[in-house]
């Protein structure tokens, strides 16, 4: 555990020139005495040692923001025994307040919540009243300590024309894999009006069961699957100790979704691929336990009990439907041919998910109807080209067998032929246009079409949306378990998914890194950013590509 | 094309008049005028306001165009055009996706339930038969064409389509009645169509003129290879294209490309069926007979308009019972009442449509043996924009606004002043793409 939280509080000053960046995070922070001794000292100060002091150890953050309101967040430590998970504490009033300056003059919003131990010293509030489309900054103030400053935006006025929107796109953020450079680009950029995280945002494993090929760049924290509340709170406030991802949490807002590793591996309704039931306690307790935290630690409209698939809209250019692929889901197909795939018995969305997915498309507010789609819908055939070698690690990647010329990942929208039929037959039956799915999940790079028709969409290219998937942060892909330098073998793969699957235009399965998707009422691209080497601290990041769908078309093609 | 008068008289029972004007190759242009209005002693002669400030508003109907049919690759000139002006890409036909009541939506700015025409084909409760809305007497609203006739200005029509020349009737100060129909589909060819709009702005100049092109439709209705290659689509968009060049050059050549708005757009897209997706609500009564009895069926492609005819006492159950039976159809993907639609008492008791890839076909099977269909809201989507020469509009702009063909008619009446209707209308003006 030592190790890990040196780790985190070594993190190299990035010297970024953006208008808000990690040196102005620390430097914000600095009448807080445990960040006062982390502007100074970043580079030797174990994080550990940080939060033990009182104050605001795990950054600020915001996320979900609407045209009157966004939710901010914070972690007070109000004595050095409150640490994250541990159950000990006072309770403590927190003061937060808003600004329209990252001078505190013109406050636009202010009040007091109070925290204790029954949601692990966590702060959300929800300013109302606050202007559409307008930047603000925020900060907490408690016992005597004075947080960061944040920054946020609140979304356009509902059917505001809009001329452009920008978020950084990210999912798969494996701290034992490497460290979170995607982030620090992100946070750097300074142009961003939202972050969407589309889930894998933590991971559940123990030390060495899942890191960087063989090596694991920097422990989990507590050195155990996490299976308990308190697991859950501790892994999430270790990776709240990430400078580079508190700079991120306090520049731009999120709006989040999970996948399974927030609760575990190929996690479904009744259980997960990664848990065992009884020597892991029950499933239910497990779940629970995972969403408490999550809705504790999360900068996010959630509370345990909800539902975490919402909507939300940034006046007429476009709204955000994020899902939840996993509390609903029936179990996943044993394998790629089990003629379970197709039952109409089994859902990935649930009823009550799925008819409030479609009746958002309908909508003629807005004009881009964005997904925040955890696992991937474009259906992806396994080819018949791969050697042997090939073959064993894609299903290593995927953690499925496969076979050639059939789904070749149970775990996503393929698994579950039945609700996608009833999304692509709603997008084709009453013309939906503009629908773009934004995906993460599968630790690759990807632009696809997503055919009205597979049969015939060789002929006629007639696609119903799009699908954008950005890769991993950190997590292992297709070279790492090849154990290949990126970029080589796996072109060949590459090569033959995408003859074997003529929708898809774009494929990387080697890169690590992070999306940026503009959106425009003329086009919506993204551009795929890729890091040099995750495990280096001061990796480099330089754009790879660009891809775009022009308005009405639902169609995918590489920018000029 | 030059442009001249050559016979200002017509020996016409009625009081219109007629002008026959010369046209490409040696052919002639016969146009009409409706009665009170006079054809200008010189046929080029400027009609209307000051020529240097006066803004010319053409609005141009692709009939049938898919909004993704429509690149620079396939379709260059219309492309450009677009990449020049202000689009809407999420624009959208509104019901029923038909020819006739979305020519009226734009004419009219208002819905179905207010003009009284909500798609091609109705039962005529009166005629106990159905029949297409062709009549000028089928249209209860007052009209661009007239309105603004009414205060001033003068328009014009330029429909390829024999039954928008029926339902538009003597409205437009000038019109052109569409020559030669093509047997089957009923409409004249485009080059025909351009020949007359280029020959009524050269003759007579209306301040307004509203045309249909209909080839782009007419041969998307009959491709057989509509649900692959759409070969014949395909020859159809580039045909009318270059149409659509041959006019813009025309205004430019002639002067009047910086006074001119251009509005493009379509009435409603297409969708391709195979033979096997055939939705026959005929046959899904046959079971019936006792409900099919007292059934009328106005088929619209996509889209089946069903008219209860027996009691009225026994009105809510069969209709219950029919809705149940029909909605029962895999291909049929909704029923609404018509007032959900706002389309009106003439639409009759139930409206189905049917998914993507199917059609209707009543009241026989046979019917309706085209594989290219509209009607249903798989055919929602259309191309939307404004361009021009004029200062007016805003050059390479793209909104999010979700324009309907309802709001052709409040856009140009707004820029011509001409005040709302009586009752306001049900569109949008489209003002941001525009300079105030």
């Amino acid at each position: 555990m030592t190790q890990a939280r040196d780790a985190a509080g070594r993190h190299p000053q990035t010297g970024g020139m953006s208008p808000f960046n990690r040196r102005d995070l620390l430097r914000s922070a600095g009448v807080i005495a445990f960040a006062g001794a982390a502007a100074t000292t970043a580079h030797t100060q174990p994080a550990r040692a940080a939060a033990a002091r009182p104050g605001f150890a795990h950054g600020v953050a915001s996320g979900d923001p609407m045209p009157d309101s966004v939710l901010l967040w914070t972690r007070v430590t109000p004595t050095p025994e409150a640490q994250p998970g541990s159950g000990v504490g006072p309770d403590v009033q927190v003061h937060w307040e808003v600004a329209e300056d990252s001078g505190f003059l013109r406050v636009a919003a202010r009040g007091s919540v109070r925290t204790g131990i029954q949601r692990d010293h966590t702060v959300k509030v929800v300013p109302t009243g606050l202007r559409p489309g307008t930047t603000y900054w925020y900060r907490f103030n408690a016992a005597g300590a004075t947080s960061a400053t944040g920054r946020t935006r609140t979304a356009p006025a509902a059917g505001a024309a809009v001329d452009r929107l920008r978020m950084g796109v990210v999912s798969c953020a494996n701290w034992q894999a490497g460290y979170f450079s995607a982030y620090r680009y992100l946070a750097d950029r300074g142009d961003l009006d939202i972050v969407l995280h589309l889930g894998d945002y933590l991971y559940e494993y123990a030390p060495g069961e899942y890191q960087a090929r063989d090596v694991v760049v920097r422990p989990h924290d507590p050195a155990v699957e996490m299976t308990t509340l308190a697991h859950y709170r501790r892994r999430h406030a270790q990776y709240k100790t990430d400078l580079d991802l508190q700079a991120l949490h306090a520049a731009v807002p999120f709006v989040v979704t999970w996948d399974d590793h927030e609760f575990a591996n190929d996690a479904w309704s009744g259980g997960a691929e990664n848990h065992t039931e009884g020597a892991e306690g029950a499933w239910a307790t497990r779940r629970d336990a995972s969403k408490q935290a999550y809705a504790e630690w999360m900068p996010v409209r959630f509370e345990p009990g909800g539902h975490i698939y919402r909507r939300f809209a940034f006046g007429s250019l476009a709204s955000i439907s994020m899902l939840d692929l996993r509390t609903y889901r029936s179990q996943q197909a044993a394998s790629v041919v089990d003629p379970a795939i197709g039952s109409p018995a089994r859902t990935l969305t649930g009823d009550a998910q799925m008819e409030w997915l479609l009746n958002g498309f309908s909508s003629p507010a807005t004009q881009w109807k964005l997904i925040g789609n955890p696992v991937m819908i474009a259906p992806v055939r396994f080819p018949s080209t791969l050697s042997a070698r090939e073959v064993g690690a894609v299903e290593q990647l995927l953690g499925t067998t496969t076979i050639d010329g059939v789904p070749y990942n149970v775990d996503q929208w393929d698994g579950y032929t039945a609700d996608r039929s009833r999304v692509i037959g709603h997008l084709r039956d009453n013309a939906i246009t503009d629908a773009v799915f934004l995906t993460g999940d599968i630790h690759s790079g990807w632009a696809c079409d997503v055919p009205a028709d597979p049969l015939t969409y060789p002929f006629n290219g007639a696609s119903v949306a799009a699908e954008l998937v950005c890769t991993s942060v950190t997590s292992d892909n297709l070279d790492d378990i090849l154990g290949s330098p990126p970029r080589t073998t796996s072109l060949v793969v590459e090569e033959a998914f995408k003859a074997a699957n003529p929708h898809v235009k774009y494929l990387d399965f080697d890169s690590h890194g992070f999306s940026v998707l503009e959106v425009t009422p003329g086009a919506l691209r993204m551009d795929w950013y890729v890091l040099s080497e995750r495990t280096d601290r001061a990796a480099t990041s330089r754009l790879a590509t660009s891809w775009q769908v022009d308005a009405g078309t639902q169609s995918v093609r590489r920018a000029q | 094309m030059n442009g001249l008068p050559t016979d200002a008289a017509h020996p016409a029972a009625d009081r219109r008049q007629f002008l026959r004007l010369a046209a490409v190759g040696g052919a002639s242009v016969l146009l009409s005028a409706a009665a009170g209005t006079a054809f200008p002693a010189s046929a080029r002669a400027a009609v209307g306001p000051d020529p240097s400030t006066r803004t010319r508003v053409y609005v141009m109907v692709v009939d049938g165009c898919r909004p993704d049919e429509m690149t620079p690759r396939l379709t260059p000139r219309l492309a450009a055009l677009r990449a020049a002006g202000t689009n809407f890409p999420g624009a959208r036909s509104l019901p029923v996706m038909e020819t006739i009541p979305n020519h009226v939506m734009m004419m009219t700015g208002v819905r179905p339930a207010r003009s009284g025409v909500p798609a091609n084909a109705v039962y005529d409760r009166a005629a106990a038969a159905v029949r297409d809305l062709d009549r000028p007497t089928d249209l209860r609203f007052p009209t661009l064409l007239d309105r603004l006739r009414d205060t001033g200005f003068t328009t014009g029509s330029v429909l390829s389509k024999r039954y928008l020349f029926g339902i538009f009737g003597e409205r437009a100060s000038y019109r052109w009645e569409p020559s030669p129909l093509l047997p089957v589909t009923g409409h004249a060819p485009d080059n025909f169509t351009m020949d007359a709009l280029i020959a009524m702005v050269d003759g007579v100049d209306p301040d307004f003129v509203f045309t249909n092109l209909g080839d782009v439709d007419r041969v998307g209705h009959s491709d057989v290879t509509g649900t692959t290659v759409q070969a014949a689509r395909s020859a159809a968009l580039r045909s009318t294209d270059g149409q659509v060049g041959r006019f813009v050059d025309h205004l430019s050549a002639t002067g009047r490309w910086e006074s001119s708005v251009l509005i493009v757009l379509a009435d409603h897209s297409m969708d391709w069926s195979i033979p096997s997706n055939v939705i026959s609500v005929d046959q899904v009564l046959s079971a019936r007979p006792e409900l099919r009895g007292q059934i009328q069926i106005a088929q619209n492609g996509g889209a089946d308009l069903l008219y209860w005819t027996g009691p009225a006492a026994a009105r809510d159950a069969g209709l219950a019972e029919v809705r149940s039976l029909v909605a029962a159809h895999p291909g049929v993907l909704s029923i609404s009442n018509p007032a959900e639609l706002v389309l009106g008492p003439e639409a009759g008791d139930l409206v189905a449509f049917c998914r993507a890839g199917w059609r209707f076909s009543d009241p026989w099977v046979a019917s309706n043996p085209i594989p290219g269909n509209h009607g249903h809201p798989a055919t929602e989507p259309i191309p939307f924009f404004i361009s021009g020469g004029s200062p007016r509009v805003i050059r390479g702009a793209v909104l999010s606004e979700p324009a309907r063909t309802i709001d052709v008619a409040p856009t140009v009446g707004a820029l011509f002043g001409l005040a709302p209707p009586t009752g306001g209308y049900d569109g949008t003006e489209r003002a941001a793409a525009f300079r105030s």
